[in-house]
């Protein structure tokens, strides 16, 4: 059976396309799929740091597309995940020495050999961008509650309709604290003007720098409520039904309005 | 049998509730009575209770004839309520209000563009006349039209309505929070003050745009007949 490619896009840069890449991509290597993740971001090659791979890397997507290698070569495996593997994107390069047939026929090559493959695609809508969703079957729109990025993943998301593909959405660094004080959209707002279906909701969590800053996988780390929504959201992609909604809360104030209760501050 | 073909002195239409029966005023009194009366019996029951309008046709005057008709079958049969031909309108104005109602309308064209669905960042819409969209229009998006606006929904970013220069044209919506209006040549930029709590729309008054409360100032409330546009 042919795995399925899904892209993982937002239109602005710097809302954690790479975090959610790389940490489905691992939840879903860890429920048992072969997994490949692929960094479209062509010259400014972020995933292999993310993923702590950075010195292994040999050969990248633009030797396969170009047939100066074969998958297989440019594929690494991760330290730790045994089969999840990652096809780096080159640093030397730009954007343009892909173009979209030859990434369509690697797109075509890759679901044979995975389950699932994973597309970082760049920020932006430009060439890129076109390359990234070009082969792809499903789609992530990733958000973060501001409205720059709504309005930069409503534009995106009128793209992939228009090529026929329908993206789920990822509300990313929700800060349930701020959306309380009202200094924040909350994700119902940024649903109610995106209105396509949920992929999962991801809290802000400091554990996201760290584990990318030191490349260990977010989602073996049990006490890192992003990491925890992205195995949620993994299982969902994995076509597990009925996996929870969880609505990240603000859980220190929780504490004070408990104690308010029992008398033990003010 | 009933011949409608030839003209009898007397013929009888069912109508509602009951009958309509029309004298031809040229017979002699008594034999328009016969007449009916040899009708009516042939219905037998079926002209219990049954409300009868009578009238001459295509012919004028006979009231006389028609009330003495009336009080005669009012005494003799147990009918309804009998009543003369209410008064006809004047010919234009009837023709053109069933023309709206009927005939036309089903073969209206109309330049109309109509959608369905969220107007989303970066797409423009472009409509000859005018434009009408159940959804919600999103920040980024743009609507030209040539004509009218109108947005069951909530209206954010650019909208052009009137397109190139007509100015009577208006924007509506159900949350009007646009972030740019121009209606015809005139052009205004959006409120800070985000969607207000009714529908609102937008038209020109003395070369500025002016927002106002749909409920309260609808532009369309005072036209007296539905228009085809």
């Amino acid at each position: 059976m042919e795995g399925k490619i899904i892209v993982v896009t937002s239109g602005k840069g710097g809302v954690g396309k790479t975090t959610a890449t790389s940490s489905i991509g691992a939840a879903l290597a860890l429920e048992g799929n072969r997994v490949a993740i692929v960094d479209m971001d062509i010259g400014l090659r972020n995933l292999d740091v993310v993923m702590g791979l950075e010195n292994r890397i040999v050969f990248n997507i633009v030797d396969v597309v170009l047939g100066r290698c074969k998958i297989e070569q440019a594929a690494i495996r991760d330290r730790r995940i045994d089969n999840l593997f990652l096809i780096p994107a080159s640093q030397s390069d730009n954007k343009d020495v892909l173009t979209t047939a030859g990434v369509e026929r690697v797109a075509k090559e890759l679901v044979k050999q995975f389950d699932y493959v994973i597309m970082d695609s760049p920020a932006g809508i430009e060439r890129g961008f076109e390359n990234s969703i070009v082969g792809a079957s499903e789609a992530l729109v990733v958000c973060t509650p501001d409205v720059s990025a709504v309005r930069d993943a409503d534009r995106v998301i009128g793209i992939l309709y228009s090529r026929s593909l329908t993206p789920k959405l990822i509300v990313n660094r929700i800060e349930p604290a701020r959306v309380k004080r009202g200094e924040m959209l909350s994700h119902e707002d940024v649903m109610e003007v995106l209105s396509i279906e949920l992929a999962g909701l991801v809290p802000m969590d400091d554990k996201v720098l760290i584990s990318s800053n030191t490349g260990t996988p977010l989602v073996l780390q049990n006490d890192s409520k992003a990491g925890q929504a992205f195995k949620r959201i993994a299982r969902r992609l994995n076509g597990e039904e009925d996996v929870p909604f969880e609505v990240p809360t603000d859980r220190s104030s929780m504490w004070r309005k408990l104690s308010k209760t029992f008398g033990l501050t003010q | 049998m009933i011949n409608f073909e030839t003209a009898a002195p007397v013929k009888l239409k069912g109508f509602g509730k009951g009958f309509w029966i029309t004298l031809d005023p040229s017979h002699s009194e008594e034999v328009l009575i016969s007449e009916i009366e040899k009708l009516l019996k042939k219905l037998k029951h079926l002209a219990v209770n049954a409300d009868v309008v009578l009238d001459v046709g295509d012919a004028k005057g006979h009231e006389d004839l028609v009330q003495r008709i009336k009080l005669y079958l009012t005494k003799h049969f147990e009918l309804g309520i009998v009543s003369t031909s209410p008064i006809k309108r004047s010919v234009p104005t009837e023709r053109i209000r069933q023309r709206d109602l009927s005939k036309e309308w089903n073969q209206h064209r109309s330049d109309v563009l109509m959608l369905r669905g969220r107007v989303r960042s970066g797409q423009k819409i472009n409509a000859k006349k005018h434009l009408v969209i159940t959804g919600d229009v999103n920040p980024g998006a743009e609507l030209i039209a040539g004509g009218d606006v109108i947005v069951l929904g909530k209206l954010s970013g650019k909208v052009h309505a009137g397109f190139p220069d007509k100015e009577d044209a208006i924007v509506f919506a159900l949350g009007f929070n646009p972030s740019h209006v121009k209606i015809g040549s005139i052009s205004a930029s959006g409120s800070e003050d985000g969607v207000g709590s009714s529908p609102e729309f937008a038209s020109v008054e003395k070369n500025k745009i002016i927002v106002r409360d749909y409920m309260k100032a609808s532009p369309f409330r005072r036209m007296p007949w539905p228009e085809a546009i």
